[in-house]
């Protein structure tokens, strides 16, 4: 019955007083604008937790089964990733060392702060292909000297005050790690994210001589971090991934790239506030664009009521009456959600500017909002149906 | 013999037969308002048949019943007792299907145009017809049809803000007619139109019922359109207080005026005669009459023959004929003798009566015809 054919009353009925479109679209797209919003952040923030892993090489990762983050200090022993270099399908395994428990760095510049603060350390073994960015692979020749390291441009300024501008400025500012002289020989990008306030990269032979209390009785280079596996064919990755499952024990995780920014993203996303406190931001946004939906919808019907009660009598059904609001509610979800989107797009752009977030609209992001939209304007106009339902045509005569 | 001696003579029952088809058939309807304490009966008892075709016009002071009874009819509001047939459906009980397949059938014009402002007139009495499941060209051939039948060819594809009040309205009585009903209900139709557009309307209204069989209810005041109305009824207080087929009062109006002692009645007068006059039938060989009888009745035969005998000395003897628009019966009336003569119907008759009481009592009170008694017909309260 409500058919594309047929007479478009639920368009009509939108399109018909402009300003009351105007202020609906305007009300859906601000709501749809604070959903951008939250979805942004939220993305932002996330995609920095997983930065590190973005920016490794590697195709399969070796995890602790006990480290529920990157930032979780637990470790495995470096046999596994010599045996995970056994399965067949592998080209290489690499270990990678993270401290940040023992990893404290003080500069003795002027106006630098009295105390040392903690940031990651990573040491790698210079020869194996880690890192995607070039940035690091062509500083690898520096960092073969002892008392080397390159610093994250993106680590906190108040906490680490070196000029980062100039190597060699950086290479005279006196600086300590763990209590040891430690000397800046460039500078790498890899960004800061909730539990890392800096970063510092490294040989694996400094990384041991700083951190020898990593392990308690041994060759703390024995204990590992992460492991990266490369393998020969990237479309037989899920097959190798099985294969090294097998292989190893249950000490640790092996997982494919996606498999672990997922189980990063999981965890900041579950087990902390972070995905509650979005989350509350989406349902605000959603709140906002359905009371203002159940406004438009609401007031259109009451202004109607008469010409609801004629159809009525005339004998169109409730069934009817229901697709017309709930096609009213998809269209102005629809003409809300582009204004609503090209503003976020602004929005995004403005504030990747000043924050130096990561804030992009990916299609996932564009989608969710769309849908939620659409569901908000569904539900506040099924809502506002009641009033229509309730249309009595006894009193037209 | 006295089968339907309840029924009023200008009922219109027997103009033209009992086999029409009723399009309405309203009978012991009770209807009431509130609960409780507060509970207000708002109609009492009413009883009406209405026959396919027929342009009834009701009337009546305001809180009188009209649209109480016009919204029964119409399945917007659910019978509480007694019944009401509309299209062969017993409305009482019905169920939502049926009502919704009902309602398609009807045509609804009410007071307000209640026009969708988004949507052109065209648009407007296109939600009747999608409704109506026409054929795509049918449908706007007929909307068109009747958008310059009532004078809006120039105006199809205007919105109602730029039509004028009698514009809407009329776009609104092309909404209620686009889907062919069978019944049309319609509320002051002809309020918001002047007198030419109003004659259009009401003309319009006489060729559906003619031509489509459909059948018309009208609440209105307005004088001006009463010469189309088969049937006249008259509600004060929630009772159908006159229920009257005109053309049928006409004829019998017509028929008294010929008895030479009820020529000199007003028109008003004749009318208030033929509503207290009964329908009675009887077949070839009944006898109506019989000499010596004391006299009750006035007779009017509406249609048939009966043939007048007369006793004399034990040898009955045929005296005269009479045929439609005769009467018999008056003599001993008059005189307070018995019958003078015997009665025996000579076919299949139908006569109208008058009491003996009513009988003198109009010849103790003692004006071109159909128009002036449609007057006094709408105009009684």
């Amino acid at each position: 019955m409500l058919n594309f054919t047929n007479t478009p009353l639920a368009w009509k009925n939108l399109t018909h007083d402009w300003r009351r479109l105007i202020v609906a679209v305007a009300g859906i797209g601000f709501a749809v604008l604070l959903m951008f919003t939250q979805v942004g952040f939220q993305n932002a923030l996330f995609d920095s937790q997983v930065k590190m892993i973005d920016d490794l090489q590697g195709d399969i990762f070796l995890v602790s089964r006990a480290k529920y983050t990157l930032a979780a200090e637990k470790r495995f022993p470096l046999e596994l990733v010599n045996q995970a270099r056994s399965a067949s399908g592998v080209i290489g395994a690499y270990p990678l060392y993270t401290e940040l428990t023992l990893s404290r760095l003080k500069s003795f510049g002027m106006g630098a702060p009295s105390k040392a603060f903690p940031i990651r350390s990573i040491g790698f073994r210079l020869d194996d292909p880690i890192f995607n960015s070039e940035r690091i692979n062509s500083q690898l020749e520096k960092l073969r000297l002892p008392y080397a390291a390159l610093l994250d441009v993106r680590s906190k300024r108040d906490n680490f005050p070196f000029p980062t501008e100039s190597d060699e400025e950086l290479a005279k500012v006196q600086a300590e790690l763990a209590d040891r002289t430690i000397v800046i020989v460039g500078t790498f990008d890899l960004g800061t994210d909730f539990a890392h306030d800096g970063n510092l990269a490294m040989s694996a032979e400094n990384f041991a001589e700083y951190f020898p209390q990593r392990k308690q009785f041994g060759d703390p280079l024995s204990v590992v971090d992460l492991g990266l596996v490369h393998v020969g064919d990237k479309a037989r990755t899920e097959e190798i991934r099985d294969t090294i499952d097998q292989l190893l024990d249950d000490r640790v995780f092996v997982l494919t790239r996606e498999q672990f920014r997922n189980q990063e993203i999981d965890f900041w996303d579950k087990s902390t506030p972070i995905g509650i406190i979005f989350t509350a931001g989406k349902i605000i946004g959603f709140i906002v664009g359905m009371v203002i939906c159940y406004q438009v919808i609401y007031s259109d019907i009451a202004d109607h009521m008469p010409e609801f009660a004629t159809l009525r009598a005339m004998g169109y059904t409730t069934g009817y009456f229901l697709r017309l609001i709930v096609m009213e509610s998809v269209l102005l979800s629809f003409i809300g959600f582009v204004p609503g989107l090209m503003a976020s797009t602004v929005l995004y752009a403005l504030l990747a500017n000043s924050t130096g977030l990561l804030l992009q609209m990916t299609p996932q992001a564009i989608l969710m909002v769309l849908v939620m939209t659409i569901a908000m304007c569904i539900a506040s106009g099924l809502l506002a149906v009641r009033k229509l339902l309730a249309v009595d045509p006894a009193n037209l005569f | 013999m006295t089968a339907f001696a309840s029924l009023p003579a200008t009922s219109g029952a027997y103009s033209q037969g009992p086999a029409v088809p009723k399009t309405i058939k309203v009978s012991q309807l009770n209807h009431y308002f509130g609960e409780g304490e507060l509970r207000k009966q708002a109609l009492h008892q009413n009883n009406l048949e209405v026959k396919r075709g027929e342009i009834v016009i009701m009337t009546g002071p305001s809180g009188s019943g009209k649209p109480t009874l016009l919204t029964l009819i119409g399945t917007l509001r659910t019978v509480q007792e007694g019944s009401l047939k509309v299209l062969g459906n017993e409305l009482n009980g019905a169920s939502r299907d049926e009502i919704v397949a009902l309602r398609r059938e009807m045509g609804f014009i009410f007071q307000a145009h209640n026009l969708f402002e988004s949507l052109t007139a065209f648009q407007n009495v296109n939600m009747a017809a999608e409704l109506a499941d026409l054929e795509r060209g049918l449908a706007k051939e007929r909307i068109d049809y009747l958008l310059n039948r009532l004078g809006l060819g120039h105006r199809i594809h205007y919105k109602p803000k730029s039509l004028s009040g009698g514009q809407k309205q009329r776009v609104a009585i092309a909404r209620g007619l686009v889907h062919s009903p069978k019944l049309v209900l319609a509320d002051e139709p002809t309020a918001a139109l002047d007198e030419h557009s109003g004659r259009e309307v009401v003309t319009l209204f006489q060729e559906l019922a003619r031509d489509e069989g459909c059948t018309i209810i009208m609440v209105t005041h307005d004088n001006r359109i009463l010469d189309v109305a088969d049937r006249i009824v008259n509600m004060v207080d929630g009772y159908i207080r006159s229920d009257v087929a005109v053309h049928e009062t006409s004829v019998i109006c017509e028929f008294l005026r010929q008895f030479p002692l009820f020529s000199d009645l007003s028109t008003s007068t004749l009318t208030d005669v033929a509503d207290k006059m009964m329908v009675q039938e009887a077949v070839a060989g009944d006898v109506i009459i019989r000499q010596g009888d004391p006299g009750e009745l006035f007779y009017l035969i509406r249609s048939g023959q009966v043939d007048v005998i007369i006793d004399e000395d034990g040898a009955a003897k045929k005296v005269a004929e009479l045929g439609e628009g005769q009467y018999f019966g008056e003599a001993a009336l008059l005189r307070d003798e018995p019958r003078n003569a015997t009665i025996v119907a000579g076919s299949k008759c139908v006569f109208y009566t008058l009491g003996k009481a009513d009988f003198k009592d109009v010849l103790a009170r003692s004006k071109t015809f159909v128009d002036e008694l449609r007057n006094v017909l709408a105009s009684r309260t």
